[in-house]
């Protein structure tokens, strides 16, 4: 980190002294100065360090030996000054060539430079709340940029929806501020903004289910910096994409000096962590028997074959499934550069076999960052990422299928005593007396997930280009013009022994969807300082981007044979087509002033207005102003006095910022098509499916933000704590309106969200002697989210879960006064023993036949009766907080990095474990079913044997989702210098890694790091069936040429 | 080098100038932009029929849903064990309250389908185009709007009447107050009065589109329901004898024969097609909802008491084998396969077993056994039993039992019944014609039979009176609870 850092402040202070050189005036040469600047600590040359004669103007800097050589009008003895960014100024009596320099590295002037939006901050002066990324986190051996977040900065909670390989997560800086628009946080790669909508990924064609995560098509290798802005001063740049938090990732870059060529290489294998405890086939063979008998039927198993199940034992469909995976990571680099350019390349790939058969993920990578100085006052640089992604998915069901969305869930289904092979080894797609045969193909999920095609390939370009021009020392202009293009092919091909191809004798689709951003960004900066007490820098400017996106998808069905998949859609009966475009603009004028006082007091002003084609024609612009203040305590004198205190500063911040993640064009209203046979021709109607909503505008956070910085014992404990309130309002909702317009709901800005909490980032140095050093950081936070309004006087709906065994529990809702994602169900109270029970207590209205043996549930309202009022939170998805503890050991030539990681206080809804314990005839059911209540077994947990399969919300299913893991363990050797070198090489490490080693959890379904619908805000922390997560073991080595 | 820069500034700035903040899409016309041409007035009216086949991601208000009021919540059919829906659950055990699902799609559907017809309507007047044609598309909307409030009328009582499209997003200006019944009857008998004068047939392209027979068969209903006996018989009489050419087929099944579709009986049909949505999804689920293959495993939709609804039909009745099947040969093995009871059979496409969520079959609104049956019911009020009222049943009698239609027949006619008696032989006769055909719980309603009739089924015992109406959606209710009282009961 230092290291680039430095390279950072010597570009600055390279131009600041060729500014400085330009005004070089006609002095006659009295004198010749040659010199060498070094640290005083490594001996290592300092480069760019200005020096120059007391008294005069004349000055020059360090080239990359740090040497200088001065020719002046001036004879000695005269005194040289001679500075450095993070280090003491000093001052050199000389009176003769040459001269040796020693600087000291001032600690509290070194402060780091940290990224922040649209320019680099000496973390001394920052007002805001701005968090790097540690180190440790960036080189975590991970598929996707978005999992170095995890566990990495207070506030951040990265959550996988899924452990398929390549599959997305959601990320939530300080809580989700909006409840139906975009939660992700805003994305700065390079300079280049980007909005992590995975819907780019996809190309809407049929059954491609998970969706693919944009991010993960940046090589995690690549990444030298992440920082993420948390509060409003740091993200009103950027107005109206800055309301949940923005996330700037900057890629490795090539330094000055030595050409360096480096290798970065691992492989490994996976393991699924856990399999569900499902009823063998004697177990399932009885439970059939009793519901048969719920629904006088005659036994389907004779006690004797019961008997005999036992010894055969049947079949196990997830071990068939299930399997040990490979996964591999490549990377070579090159950088370097010398006095004008600087460059950085590097190719990489990664290949990963999901745990789940037929699933896979594989990218390549390619990077060029290359930096110019063209002259003494321009420079020009570009960087440029192209990464080619295919990601095979899941198979799915048929969309209609919702108690089972995907091969994984049906093969979990299975009775176990159906067999997964025919006795020659094929698949067995006829014997199984509990499905239906269509077109005489009973589906086997094994082959589902082997035969199905599900495949998703990402293109995506990155590429930006600048211009910086400085005018004088003061005053540096730049423009910058970047590109991001996803171009998205998806191939379904599900054939017609499948699941989703058997009633269309084989179902083919294949979709595209290319979106293009064009950026461009002209900012012009001016630093200065008055005497010796006052600094000031500006920043203004003007965006334009520009964002257009084309999707078109096509399928067909009926296909004489399974050769050609996806290939030949003429070769089938085509289904209806789909192509859709849309373009989007965003305009923006961008300003920000720092003013520092003493370096005491500072304070940041920064507002931007954006205009956004995506609002309605009367508001098209907003306005997102804020102001931070900090104050580094430790500076006053009252301050100096205090024993073992090495700094302290306090940070206020207030700011509004919006968010424009709502789609395109939802102000206008629009026509639909609908159609209608007349004479047996479907003829195309035309019908209006929106209102328009011209006053449609931003959502609006206001943010306020307290932040204290602490570091004692010779800074060896750092402490930083921020408490924050965020009040989202204007919320954009989907108000529901009377249905006898003709409409549903209508897009309005109603409604509001708040978020309150506290961050923790504790770093300590717990051991530092010879050879053995031991640091820790660890990372809390806390976030409580409450819903303030949603508008017309209503104050609960229940979001449309886009699953049909889901809609109708309506096991979420969003109402005024609890957090999102709360879930809403009845409270069960255990088994009706008696009939006398079933007659005299409350049941639930709708079934008719509660009998003795069945659940009973809490008349809440005490009205007598079960019905919908009765239905109550069962808590939220939302943690209470989440927490890491990661540590760094090192012994000599070895280092031990191991990461623990927690949340607390979460719920999910098991939807896959309320559907498990439903008794069918058939399907497999969960072991807990073998407690079931029977005359003989008066269970008061689980009830009696139906054949009624209905899905009831209860706070049995809504399991807590608290867990510890530990989530990486890396241990690492580094060769001794000596022999590295003699084979070599400058730097040699290898190591062995396991991820997700160990999980301590109550939850009872694969993992508790789930959400089924993936990034939305409204139905968070579902599982009914995603693919599990798995437990990695790497090794890997790390060589520098 | 100032000039290098300038120039990199001024070529991003081409790069970037030709953009405007208000974009126009081009994926999709906005309400401004429709309404110019004859052919937009055409797709319009098309939508306003599309509202009765077509919900995407909903069963669709004549594929199913309005047959869980008007047939769940009836006597005869009932909800098997594959109705994974607890709010279905509770239309068949009359125990369903104002937050039911099912009320609320419903009461959607049919104003979803009000708004379409008004914005044709509204808008069609300005189109450009051939004026024959614009007035046969406005009174095709009118037509549909009418139907449509029949059926709100029926299922809720007196009903907001919105009849100009909304012009506002304010939620204030989209509210209207509920009706009175008689209010909502001025309406409909108005639109289906103008709607009397669209063409009697249309060409071979256009069959399925409502006639001036339907709009009179419908107002036939209208007057029955309202007990307007003189106009019921005026109305029924010009449809039997408008030159209109309606007839019973001779063989019942026929009625719901793919091949048959708009044949002579069927005076308006909801329209199927198979992938209708061009997806593989369709508007009619009862195929996949009445029979979910050769498994014991009870589908969705099943028949609530075999011994009041099955064992009823006398031997011969073709009608009992056309609506139910007990067997069905099983092309797969080859075998005849026995179902543990009785299964719905009307609108089951044989010639496309497997793929049971995408059928064609239509679905009958009005048949002329229904015109025949209504004007024996007219009649048998009014006059009483006279030969003509029992001609009229005779001849549903002689079709169902395979007998020449006009030819007096001993064997099934009915004569010299009283008029009491006539009165109970034809709702045995509507009870047995109009299976699965969304006609019971409104013929119930209609005799003030209801709570008596369903009561006799054991596990519907929760009806009453209350059930006589359907609850206003709790939701419609949460936004304008003043405006819309709820009905008694719920």
């Amino acid at each position: 980190m230092k290291k680039i850092l430095n390279i950072n402040s010597w570009l600055f202070i390279l131009l600041l002294s060729l500014s400085i050189n330009a005004q070089d005036n006609k002095l006659l040469i009295q004198s010749k100065l040659n010199g060498r600047v070094v640290d005083e600590v490594t001996n290592e040359p300092i480069i760019g360090a200005s020096v120059s004669i007391k008294g005069i103007t004349h000055g020059v800097v360090t080239d990359i030996d740090g040497k200088f050589y001065f020719q002046t009008g001036q004879k000695f003895p005269y005194t040289i000054i001679i500075s450095y960014i993070g280090y003491k100024k000093k001052e050199v009596y000389v009176d003769g060539s040459p001269v040796l320099v020693e600087l000291k590295p001032d600690v509290q002037e070194l402060g780091e430079l940290v990224v922040v939006g649209y320019g680099k901050q000496s973390k001394k002066d920052i007002t805001g709340s701005v968090v790097s990324v540690p180190k440790e986190n960036l080189s975590r051996v991970t598929a996707s940029a978005d999992n170095l977040l995890r566990g990495a900065v207070s506030g951040v909670v990265v959550t996988q929806s899924s452990g398929s390989p390549g599959a997305s997560s959601s990320v939530r800086i300080r809580g989700g501020s909006s409840i139906t628009a975009g939660n992700e946080p805003l994305y700065v790669v390079d300079g280049i903004l980007i909005y992590n909508d995975n819907s780019n990924a996809s190309a809407g064609v049929a059954n491609a289910g998970a969706s693919v995560n944009v991010l993960s098509t940046i090589s995690p290798g690549d990444i030298e910096s992440i920082e993420v802005l948390k509060d409003a001063s740091a993200t009103a740049i950027y107005g109206s994409r800055g309301a949940n938090g923005v996330i700037i990732i900057t890629t490795k870059k090539g330094t000055k000096g030595q050409d360096n060529i480096s290798y970065q290489g691992y492989v490994g294998f996976q393991k699924i962590t856990k399999k569900l405890d499902l009823l063998n086939a004697s177990e399932w063979a009885s439970l059939r028997n009793d519901v048969q008998a719920s629904i006088g039927q005659a036994p389907s198993f004779s006690a004797a074959q019961i008997e005999e199940l036992k010894t055969s034992g049947g079949y196990d469909w997830q071990s068939a499934a299930f399997r040990t995976a490979p996964v591999q990571n490549h990377q070579l680099s090159f950088s370097g550069g010398d006095e004008r350019s600087r460059y950085a390349v590097s190719a990489g790939f990664f290949d990963q076999e999901g745990i789940v058969l037929g699933t896979d993920f594989r990218r390549i990578s390619l990077r060029a960052n290359f930096e110019r100085n063209y002259s003494e006052n321009f420079k020009f640089g570009v960087n440029t990422n192209y990464s080619n992604s295919i990601s095979n998915g899941l198979a799915n069901r048929t969309a209609t299928s919702n108690r089972n969305p995907n091969a994984l869930t049906t093969l979990i289904y299975q009775p176990p005593v159906v067999p997964i092979y025919n006795a020659d080894g094929s698949y067995n797609l006829s014997n199984n007396p509990y499905a239906t045969a269509v077109n005489n193909i009973i589906p086997n999920p094994i082959n589902d997930l082997e035969n199905t095609v599900n495949e998703t390939k990402i293109d995506r370009i990155l590429a930006s280009l600048f211009g910086e021009y400085k005018f004088n020392k003061d005053l540096t202009a730049k423009v910058a013009v970047s590109g991001d293009v996803i171009n998205t092919k998806q191939n379904y091909y599900a054939p017609a022994t499948t699941e989703a191809g058997a009633a269309t004798k084989g179902f083919a689709s294949v979709g595209n969807r290319l979106v293009s951003s064009v950026l461009n960004e002209n900012t012009i900066n001016y630093n200065t300082r008055f005497g010796d007490n006052h600094k000031f820098s500006a920043l203004g400017g003007y965006t334009l981007q520009y964002t257009q996106g084309e999707v078109v998808n096509a399928g067909a069905n009926t296909f004489v044979n399974d050769n050609n998949e996806f290939n030949a859609l003429q070769d089938g009966v085509p289904v209806k087509p789909y192509s859709d475009a849309f373009e989007s603009v965003l305009k923006s004028w961008l300003a920000r002033v720092n003013y520092s006082y003493k370096g005491k007091y500072n304070l940041t002003l920064s507002a931007r207005a954006d205009g956004s084609s995506r609002f309605g024609s009367k508001s098209l612009w907003g306005y997102f102003p804020s102001a931070g203040f900090s104050w580094n305590i430790i500076d006053e004198d009252f301050a100096k006095n205090l024993k073992g205190v090495d700094d302290i500063k306090l940070r206020l911040s207030a700011g509004t910022t919006g968010n424009q993640e709502i789609g395109n064009y939802l102000a206008l209203s629009s026509i639909g098509s609908v159609n209608y046979s007349f004479g047996g021709t479907i003829q195309t109607g035309l019908a209006p499916t929106r209102l328009a909503n011209p006053d449609l505008k931003w959502e609006k956070t206001t943010q306020y933000n307290a932040g204290l910085d602490v570091s004692f014992l010779d800074r060896r404990v750092n402490l930083v704590f921020d408490a924050y309130y965020k009040k989202t309002s204007d919320l954009l909702i989907s108000v529901p309106v009377p249905l006898i317009s003709g409409y549903a709901s209508v897009l309005q800005n109603i409604g509001g969200v708040e978020n309150k909490g506290i961050e923790i980032g504790l770093n300590t140095e717990n051991i530092k002697t010879d050879g053995f050093s031991w640091n820790s950081n660890i990372v809390f936070s806390a976030n409580k989210n409450k819903v303030t309004e949603i508008g017309n006087g209503i104050d609960q709906f229940f979001p449309i879960v886009p699953n049909s065994t889901l809609l109708q529990q309506q096991p979420v809702t969003v109402k005024v006064g609890l957090p999102l994602g709360t879930f809403w169900g009845y409270k069960s109270d255990g088994i009706f023993q008696t009939q006398e029970e079933v007659n005299t207590q409350p049941k639930i209205n709708s079934l008719a036949n509660t009998k003795v043996g069945d659940r009973r549930y809490v008349d809440t309202n005490g009205d007598g009766v079960i019905t919908a009022t009765d239905k109550v939170s069962l808590g939220t998805s939302q943690p209470k907080f989440v927490a890491s503890f990661s540590n760094t050991v090192v012994y000599h030539d070895f280092d031990l990095n191991f990461s623990f990681q927690g949340s607390y206080g979460g719920k999910i809804f098991n939807a896959l474990k309320q559907q498990l314990e439903i008794s069918t005839l058939g399907t497999n059911a969960s072991t807990a079913l073998l407690d079931r209540w029977t005359p003989a077994n008066p269970s008061n947990e689980i009830p009696r044997a139906t054949s009624s399969p209905l899905g009831i919300v209860t706070e049995r299913y809504v399991e807590d989702a608290s867990f510890l893991r530990l989530k990486t363990i890396t241990l690492g050797y580094t060769l001794p210098k000596g022999i590295a070198s003699k084979i070599g090489t400058k730097n040699i490490k290898v190591y062995v890694s396991a991820e997700n080693l160990f999980t301590w959890t109550k939850y009872t379904g694969f993992d508790p790091e789930v959400s089924t619908f993936e990034q939305n805000n409204l139905y968070p922390g579902i599982d009914i069936g995603s693919y599990p997560n798995s437990k990695t073991f790497l090794t890997g080595i790390n060589v520098t040429f | 080098m100032k000039k290098i820069f300038i120039v990199f500034i001024l070529s991003a700035a081409l790069f970037v100038s030709c953009t405007e903040l208000e974009v126009t899409p081009t994926s999709f016309t906005t309400t401004e932009n429709l309404f110019k041409t004859q052919d937009d007035a055409v797709a319009s009216v098309t939508a306003v029929y599309a509202s009765l086949t077509l919900d995407p991601g909903e069963q669709t208000l004549f594929g199913r849903n309005l047959y869980f009021l008007t047939d769940m919540a009836s006597d005869y059919a009932a909800a098997g064990v594959s109705a994974t829906n607890p709010q279905v659950r509770a239309l068949s055990s009359l125990t369903h309250d104002a937050t039911s699902d099912r009320v609320q799609v419903a009461w959607r559907q049919i104003y979803a389908g009000i708004n379409r017809a008004n914005v044709a309507i509204d808008n069609i007047p300005k189109v450009s185009g051939n004026e024959v044609i614009k007035t046969r598309l406005i009174n095709e909307a009118k037509f549909i709007r009418g139907l449509l409030y029949f059926q709100a009328v029926r299922l809720w009582g007196g009903v907001p009447i919105v009849l100009h499209e909304p012009t506002s997003i304010a939620v204030e200006s989209l509210k209207s107050r509920r009706a009175t019944v008689d209010e909502v009857y001025t309406q409909i008998i108005k639109d289906l009065t103008d709607a009397e004068s669209l063409p009697a047939t249309y060409g071979s392209a256009d069959l399925g589109r409502a006639t001036s027979g339907a709009a009179k068969s419908i107002l036939v209903k209208v007057y029955l329901t309202r007990k307007d006996w003189p106009n019921t018989i005026l109305k029924a009489r010009e449809v039997i004898n408008g030159g209109y050419g309606y007839a019973l087929f001779e063989n019942f099944a026929d009625a719901f024969e793919r091949t048959k579709e708009n044949g002579k009986e069927h005076i308006f049909s909801a329209q199927f097609e198979p992938n209708q949505a061009g997806n593989g999804a369709s508007g009619n689920n009862f195929p996949a909802t009445s029979f979910t293959g050769f498994t014991a495993t009870e589908p969705a939709d099943i028949i609530s008491d075999v011994a009041l609804f099955y064992d009823i039909y006398a031997a011969g009745d073709t009608r009992r084998d056309a609506s139910y099947m007990k067997q069905l040969f099983n092309p797969a093995t080859g075998t005849l396969y026995t179902f543990p009871k009785p299964l719905f059979k009307k609108y089951i496409d044989f010639s496309n077993l497997n793929a049971r969520g995408n059928t064609g079959v239509n679905f009958p609104i009005i048949r002329y056994a229904d015109v025949l049956l209504s004007l024996a019911e007219a009649i048998n009020e009014s006059d009483g039993a006279t030969l003509e009222a029992h001609e009229l049943v005779n001849q549903i009698r002689r079709r169902a039992f395979a007998k020449p239609i006009s030819t007096p027949d001993v064997t099934v006619d009915l004569v010299g019944r009283t008029q009491v008696q006539l009165r109970e032989a034809i709702r045995e006769e509507r009870k047995k014609e109009f299976v699965q055909e969304g006609q019971r719980w409104f013929d119930l309603v209609r005799w003030g039979t209801l709570v008596s009739e369903v009561k006799k089924v054991t596990a519907k015992n929760s009806v009453s009176e209350r059930n006589n109406l359907f609850p206003i959606p709790q939701s419609e209710r949460n936004i304008d609870p003043i405006g819309l009282p709820q009905n008694d009961g719920y």
